[in-house]
């Protein structure tokens, strides 16, 4: 059953330090639009989250916070214990490269270099190259081995979603954030990336946390946190598709 | 990074066509003024006539002042003959010249004849003593050197065409007086020349009394094989201290025409007044195309913020790219300047403005030049462009590829008020300097004020667009509707395409008719002022010979003849409390003047023109503090200084010059010291000019013309028109290149717009007269800026030079230039339009979506 706690969590579990803290966040637009709340999370280090709501919930400005590819207007977040909140957009974006990976819906390459380039592409924009074994070993992971001088174009959606992930990984990151990584695949990619997804959180301890508005993916993560009107209003453990869809609808007859 | 940017380069062809095209162009215009510009200041004749001489010492040609550039002195400056004795004595001298010119012309069956072989060759210097034959290198005389004062050698091809032969008399006019000589020798080889006995030589060249007795023109040396080097430093050494210039090697040809240096100095002057428009256009011409690159890669650049790049990261990735495509433009663009140098050489050597002998300087430095300065215009611009994007928080960055910035930003259209504004205070600029000055002013006023309408145009385009939405009637088409909707929404995009076009209409309209006002206010003036409708001159001659004039003045029906000539003065002035040189053409004339011309004169009289005085016209006289009366230093033609006192001010100083000298002063001082034109008055009657022209034709070599356009014009085409013709036309190519790239890659970026507006329901066909309505729109919205902002500057220029407030010039070039850019929009619209529409929608928006 799932443990419903709404408003802020306690805090890590284990004692150690969360890989994502969101402490009281706010996001307001110009124009007075609310986007997040008083957001307040922790996520575990190695684990799998899924976040969904409607769509306006703020999930999405959610993760864009947490990723750092947006400032909060008040409150704080802290990847892997290091604050990112307060940043410049120079010193956000360099953190960005080394401690966080994102996949984004579609549209993850760059659509003229190729696949090594965009895959290798945060390493390279940091200065550093690949460590070889790794990179060796991520993209026969991900199942590209062969495909790394082709270009994106060339790709089919899974293999560009891999792709991206394979990109999300290359520098070791604390968290993965996947803003709806299936939205745009058929259900066998779609089983795919997220069977993928889940492997990496089982075999490297890797945390990731996705955003995502289909109950059967949500179901492949670890936790789920449901989002409306810019407030986690509800968080379940272990989550079945059946309760997730049963939580999503009921927050529509409000 | 590099491997980056080339990678994404590689890929993005098409957008970066037109920066590919802009550095091209740009480098080929650099590098071709640069030729121009190094020929100007490096460039030297061959030495032709003093081939034979390895050391050549003349008077030095060039009046350098204590700061300002140095000044070339286009009439013959002697030096004192006993420098002949002096430097024959030193060693590795094989034999020293004092080499002399004056005007000599052969008179053959039908008239003067013009030097076979060269007809280049001035009859003003034609001939020359004995003596300098020994400069020939091998001249091969076939007959005995001419002794006494009635006989003459010259070239066998001149001997030739005269039909006269050793020992048989021939006709010549030498130094303005006709007479009969004997034929004593004919030289088989070494070009062109009269040759007179030295005593006589120097009698002709006024080298016996008056200002110049006992000078010579240069002395030329003849030196041992091999030795040439070791005579040089000898005579520098000699020489040292003096004001004497030694020339060897390939600097003996200036020494030779001292009028080819101020050749030169023009070269230099014509290239640095259009660099400042060149530059200006190459500027916007590479920060649009840059601008369109950018805006086309927005999604990427915005992934690559997201991933991971910081704000300097991707302005260097843009750099890079930008930098790639210049360097592979470059080569080719660099090839095309020089070519551009060579073209626009011949034109001037067809207008006469140059020597056709002065050769092209071809060396590396234009080359690098252009480099430097092209990769410097493409690293800002591209810097420049990225900036907004570069700087957005990422996920902005990823939000806004996909339509445009929102708000124009508030600091680009306040640079382009201030432009405007800069425009409009260089505009007023001729009212205070009715000169050649003030019409560039307009000119560079044009250009600027077009930039700063590209900066400012689409805060502009936004709130006209806004305007216009309001107005439109509720019934309109879809197309219609649609087509404002869209100017109002990429503000950004419809801005670029319209400062483009009307950068063109505004550079086409203030460049020309600025030019052509001038020239009409000048011949308007000069018209006005010259009385006498004939005017008898003597090319083929160097000049007209004495006796001519009185002859003139004694044919019935003749009211008044007045000799004119042109020189060059150099009047030094006081501004802003330093001293200023500057080199003005004056007219020489005598007190008779006031009979053939009427200069408007306001205070004192022409008939005052004797001795050491002189006039000036108001402009000057009251910028430069010379009012009636007072004493002006002066520096004539061939360097000598002389003090003159103001005798009359004139108003007509825009189509007669700044200054007229007294025919008195000048005399001794110019190179030929014979009058180059006589205007005569007549009573209008048939009689009287048929006697005029009997009288003339007793005289060979004399030609009698109607006075076109003044005394110092032709009536034929100004060279200043032909030579911006040339300049407008290559700017108008490189422009209307650009424009044309910017407009199919605009057009081409809406492929998605136009598959999600048919998805919609939208038809081809409504969609082709959407476009041809936008580019309607835009055509005129161009059409109509451009004419607004160039109204001031014209209507400027027109007051300043016309006194009235609009300029002259061909009444079809407004209506022409819209016409050719609405048309030119339309075109460049509706052919990636019609590409675009034969892609089905779904498929596009997959593509591209």
């Amino acid at each position: 059953m799932s443990a419903a706690v709404t408003g802020a969590d306690v805090g890590p579990v284990r004692g150690q330090v969360p890989a994502i803290a969101l402490e009281r966040v706010s996001k307001v637009y110009r124009g007075g639009v609310r986007a997040l709340q008083d957001v307040s999370l922790a996520v575990e280090p190695g684990t799998f989250l899924a976040i969904m709501g409607p769509s306006g919930s703020g999930k999405s400005t959610l993760m864009h916070c947490a990723a750092g590819l947006d400032s909060p207007t008040s409150g704080s977040i802290r990847i892997d214990g290091q604050e990112i909140g307060g940043l410049g957009e120079t010193r956000r974006t360099e953190l960005r490269r080394e401690r966080i990976g994102f996949v984004f819906q579609a549209y993850n390459l760059v659509p003229s270099l190729s696949v090594e380039d965009n895959i290798t592409l945060p390493l390279r924009l940091a200065g550093r190259s690949p460590d070889p074994a790794w990179f060796g070993a991520l993209v026969e992971r991900v199942g590209l081995t062969g495909r790394l001088t082709h270009r994106p174009a060339e790709l089919s959606g899974g293999q560009q979603q891999r792709a991206a992930i394979a990109r999300a990984l290359v520098s070791r990151p604390a968290v993965v954030f996947a803003d709806e990584p299936t939205g745009a695949l058929d259900l066998r990619s779609a089983h795919e990336v997220l069977a993928l997804l889940r492997d990496l959180v089982e075999e490297l301890g890797q945390t990731v946390a996705m955003v995502t508005h289909d109950p059967a993916a949500a179901a492949q993560a670890h936790r789920a946190l449901v989002m409306a009107d810019g407030r986690v209003v509800d968080t379940l453990d272990a989550p079945t598709a059946t309760e997730l869809a049963e939580c999503l609808v009921s927050l529509g007859k409000v | 990074m590099l491997h980056l940017s080339i990678s994404m380069a590689r890929r993005r062809f098409a957008a970066l066509l037109a920066v590919a095209c802009a550095v091209l162009g740009g480098a080929a215009l650099v590098t071709g003024t640069a030729v121009l510009a190094e020929s100007g200041w490096r460039s030297h004749l061959p030495p032709g006539r003093l081939a034979g001489a390895g050391v050549v010492v003349g008077a030095d040609q060039v009046f350098r002042p204590g700061d300002g550039p140095s000044l070339a002195l286009p009439e013959r400056a002697t030096v004192p003959a006993s420098l002949v004795a002096r430097l024959a004595h030193l060693p590795g001298v094989t034999a020293a010249v004092g080499d002399l010119s004056f005007p000599a012309a052969v008179i053959g069956p039908r008239g003067p004849l013009a030097p076979a072989t060269d007809p280049a060759t001035d009859p003003g210097t034609a001939g020359h003593g004995w003596s300098s034959t020994a400069l020939l290198s091998h001249p091969h005389v076939d007959g005995r050197p001419p002794t006494g004062s009635q006989e003459v050698a010259f070239d066998a091809a001149t001997a030739t065409a005269a039909g006269v032969r050793v020992g048989q008399q021939v006709r010549l006019v030498v130094a303005g007086h006709p007479g009969t000589y004997r034929l004593s020798a004919v030289l088989l080889e070494g070009g062109p020349g009269i040759y007179v006995a030295d005593r006589t030589a120097t009698r002709l060249a006024g080298r016996e009394t008056g200002p110049r007795a006992g000078t010579v023109d240069l002395v030329a040396l003849t030196t041992a094989p091999g030795s040439e080097d070791a005579v040089d430093a000898a005579v520098r050494r000699e020489l040292a201290g003096t004001p004497f210039v030694v020339s060897s090697g390939e600097n003996r040809g200036d020494a030779a025409a001292p009028g080819t240096v101020a050749a030169r100095s023009l070269l230099l002057l014509l290239t640095a007044s259009l660099t400042g428009i060149i530059l200006l256009i190459i500027g916007f011409v590479t920060a649009g195309a840059l601008a369109v690159s950018i805006s086309s890669q927005r999604r990427e650049l915005a992934l690559m913020r997201a991933v991971g790049a910081t704000p300097r990261q991707v302005r260097r990735l843009v750099a890079g790219q930008a930098g790639a495509v210049a360097a592979l433009a470059l080569v080719p663009g660099v090839g095309l300047g020089y070519l551009l140098a060579g073209q626009f050489r011949q034109l001037l050597v067809g207008l006469g403005i140059l020597p056709d002998a002065l050769p092209l300087t071809v060396s590396p430095l234009p080359a690098v030049a252009a480099v430097l300065l092209m990769a410097l215009v493409v690293q800002v611009s591209a810097r420049g462009a990225a900036w907004r994007t570069s700087r957005l928080p990422a996920i902005e960055a990823v939000a806004e590829s996909r339509s445009e910035p929102r708000t124009p930003s508030r600091i680009r259209a306040g640079a382009g008020l201030l432009l405007v504004v800069v425009a409009v205070v260089l505009s007023v600029t001729p009212l205070l300097l009715r000169t050649a000055l003030g019409a560039s002013a307009t000119q560079l006023a044009g250009v600027v004020a077009a930039i700063g309408l590209a900066l400012a145009g689409p805060a502009t385009i936004r709130v006209g667009g806004d305007a216009l939405a309001r107005w439109l009637p509720r019934r309109t088409s879809a197309a219609t509707w649609l087509a404002v909707a869209n100017t109002r929404g990429y503000a950004l995009r419809v801005a670029g395409v319209v400062s483009s076009l009307a950068m063109v209409v505004i550079f086409v309209l203030t460049y020309a008719l600025a030019q052509t006002t001038l020239s009409a206010a000048t011949s308007q003036e000069s018209g006005a002022g010259t009385l006498a409708p004939l005017s008898i001159s003597a090319p083929a001659l160097g000049g007209l010979p004495d006796g001519v004039l009185d002859q003139v003045r004694k044919v019935p029906g003749v009211l008044g003849a007045a000799p004119v000539s042109t020189t060059t003065v150099l009047w030094p002035y006081q501004q802003f409390g330093s001293e200023e040189v500057e080199s003005a053409p004056a007219l020489v004339l005598t007190p008779a003047a006031s009979a053939a011309l009427d200069l408007d004169v306001r205070a004192g009289a022409l008939r005052d023109l004797t001795g050491a005085t002189v006039a000036v016209g108001s402009d000057e006289a009251r910028l430069r503090g010379a009012p009636l009366g007072s004493r002006l230093s002066l520096i004539l033609g061939d360097g000598a200084r002389v003090t003159a006192r103001v005798v009359a001010v004139y108003a007509r100083g825009l189509g007669f010059g700044p200054l007229v000298i007294s025919r008195d002063l000048v005399a001794g001082h110019t190179g030929t010291g014979l009058d180059q034109r006589i205007l005569v008055r007549t009573d209008g009657t048939d009689p009287a000019a048929r006697r005029l022209t009997e009288t003339v034709a007793a005289h060979p070599g004399l030609a009698v013309q109607a006075t076109g356009g003044g005394p110092g014009s032709s009536g034929a085409t100004p060279p200043e028109v032909s030579i911006n013709l040339a300049v407008i036309v290559v700017l108008l190519a490189y422009l209307l290149l650009s424009i044309a790239n910017r407009l199919v890659a605009t057009t081409v970026e809406r492929r998605t717009e136009i598959a999600v507006l048919r998805l919609n329901g939208t038809t081809p066909r409504q969609i082709r007269s959407m476009m041809r309505r936008e580019a309607g729109l835009i055509g005129v919205v161009a059409a109509g800026s451009a004419l607004v902002m160039s109204a001031v500057p014209l209507g400027l220029v027109g007051v300043a030079f016309l006194h009235r407030p609009w300029p002259a010039g061909p009444v079809w070039l407004a209506p022409l230039a819209v016409v050719t850019v609405v048309g030119f929009a339309l075109l460049a619209m509706e052919l990636p339009t019609r590409r675009a529409l034969r892609t089905p929608p779904a498929h596009a928006l997959a593509q591209h979506g």
